[in-house]
């Protein structure tokens, strides 16, 4: 070993343990991603009683579409690349990029698990543990936006400009009610860091029942989803590039420049899921599962080796992320749209109040309750 | 390390700030001043006051550029390249830069003589919630007033325009 690597051991094995962890998660959530446009298509398939994509296939086996999300990036990739003649070209291709960073970005702060013993050292199983990662998602969330108004005011389409407008007053107004529906949760962990919230889950209300977010804050968990699946400007929420009037603001875009918009608004489901998981499902947290193994209400304990706990709690997450991605899927293919006035009204009569009550509401159980 | 971050950050920052002034179009006036704001977070990162970074990005990038740049596409004023103006105004303008640069260079100079903190940490955000909401709650309450009458001001400004 040189000396300079010597003396920089814990450097280079913090940068080691960090890139691993990032093409580990990253690559798991880019691969479930990828199956998801595979799973858009077959849930509605299933729902309108069709057989959905099947056709795609290697050597003659199509394992029932499981290759049709290759063919489709194969398709985006080999399509022409197109730029109107009047675009902004710069901030044109700048765009699908403002779109899918800040969004990618945001799965830095995720725990997908508590921490693993790798050699005697302690790997935690979140990529950036921050004491203020709560604010850092509202941060990069707030960001997004700039992607779909580049996308449609540098194309120079006055549908693609209404799209942007649209998508611009959508983002705005359901934001700030989801900023809201996390205050209470602030309130009751006192803490903004993502894996504290996740281990104060842990705990048991009157011995038995999870301490998990949606127990606590019902009201909430109810509000952030519906507040989360508007800012991701999906059905019923998806006038912003409602297809059958105005096609959007993404309307210029073609090739993998379409493809970014589309992909970043997949990962957003992830991320969504991901966030609804951590924040009011208990995120990695499987009840009555401690560091040693279970341990029932009764009092029985069924001890279990380290590893095994671990993978039993990234287990949880993954099957709770899965969970609520597909709960999106169902939504979107279930309910219609809705009107642009309708969508205003319900953000800025419905669910702001009922965040603004919640608030309220949880303050007054704890002056009265004491700290939880 | 640090310093080089910080001052790379600045630069930009700088750099983008100087290209919205002599930007005509409103739109990409907004993304340099955006890219300005993100350069100054980058700056609060660097020195590792992450909570400045996070409320800099929410307040500034997520809120006030964003309200900015809906306002721009929704007043048709904005989309017009406004007429120079009249030379005496240029002067003016120049006059009153000139006097806020030499009042920024003379506030900066005794920055420099300033000691430097030697351990650096940051106020969490339970303790700024503490200060906001106890100590500086009348202060506080107070800004909301201004940023209520600025709100009135504005829409007056704007249906004042419509008129005309």
């Amino acid at each position: 070993m040189t000396p300079f690597l010597y003396a920089h051991q814990d450097l280079l094995l913090f940068a080691g343990v960090g890139l691993a962890k990032v093409i580990v998660f990253m690559g798991g959530v880019m691969t479930f991603a990828a199956l998801l446009t595979l799973a858009e298509r077959k849930v509605s398939a299933l729902m309108q009683d069709r057989v959905g994509p099947n056709r795609a296939s290697v050597f003659g086996f199509a394992f029932n579409g499981l290759f049709h999300p290759i063919a489709d990036a194969l398709k985006m990739i080999f399509k022409e690349d197109f730029v109107p003649a009047k675009a902004e070209k710069f901030l044109f291709t700048l765009a699908p990029f403002f779109a899918i960073a800040p969004v990618i970005a945001l799965f830095a702060f995720i725990p997908f698990g508590d921490y693993v013993t790798v050699l005697g050292y302690r790997v935690d199983l979140q990529i950036a543990d921050l004491p203020s990662a709560l604010f850092f998602i509202l941060a990069l969330s707030g960001l997004a936006i700039y992607g779909t108004f580049l996308a449609g005011w540098s194309a120079k389409n006055n549908f693609a400009l209404l799209g942007a407008m649209r998508g611009a007053a959508q983002m705005i107004s359901y934001e700030v009610a989801l900023g809201l529906t996390l205050v209470g949760l602030l309130m009751i962990y006192g803490t903004a860091g993502l894996q504290e919230m996740v281990r104060a889950q842990g705990a048991l209300l009157l011995g038995f029942i999870p301490a998990w977010g949606v127990v606590l804050q019902p009201f909430a968990c109810v509000l952030f989803l519906i507040a989360a699946i508007a800012e991701n400007k999906r059905t019923p929420f998806d006038l912003v590039e409602g297809e059958s009037e105005i096609i959007g603001y993404f309307m210029e875009y073609s090739s993998m420049r379409f493809a970014g918009f589309m992909f970043a608004e997949f990962l957003e489901m992830i991320v969504i899921a991901m966030l609804l998981t951590t924040l009011f499902f208990g995120g990695w947290q499987v009840p009555y599962l401690y560091e040693a193994g279970f341990t029932l209400p009764g009092g029985r304990a069924i001890p279990l080796d380290h590893y095994i706990v671990s993978a039993l709690q990234v287990g949880s997450f993954t099957v709770k992320v899965v969970f609520f991605s597909w709960f999106m899927l169902i939504v979107r293919w279930t309910l219609p749209r809705f009107r642009f006035d309708q969508l205003m009204a319900l953000c800025w009569k419905g669910l702001l109040p009922l965040a603004l009550l919640n608030i309220l509401a949880t303050g007054a159980a704890l002056l009265f309750l004491g700290k939880l | 390390m640090i310093a080089a971050a910080v001052y790379a950050l600045g630069a930009l920052a700088a750099l983008a700030t100087l290209l919205m002034l002599f930007q005509r179009n409103p739109v990409k006036a907004a993304m340099l001043m955006l890219t300005a704001l993100l350069a100054t977070a980058g700056i609060y990162l660097a020195l590792s006051a992450q909570l400045l970074a996070a409320l800099q990005i929410i307040l500034y990038a997520g809120a006030i550029m964003t309200l900015f740049i809906v306002a721009l596409t929704v007043l048709p004023q904005a989309w017009r390249d406004h007429p120079a103006r009249a030379p005496f105004i240029k002067v003016l303008g120049l006059a009153a830069a000139a006097v806020i640069l030499t009042e920024l260079v003379q506030a900066a100079a005794a920055l420099k003589t300033a000691v430097r903190p030697t351990g650096f940490s940051e106020t969490g955000a339970l303790a700024l919630a503490q200060q906001l909401f106890g100590r500086f709650a009348f202060q506080f309450e107070l800004l909301s007033l201004v940023i209520l009458a600025s709100i009135v001001g504005a829409v007056a400004l704007a249906a004042k325009r419509r008129d005309a």
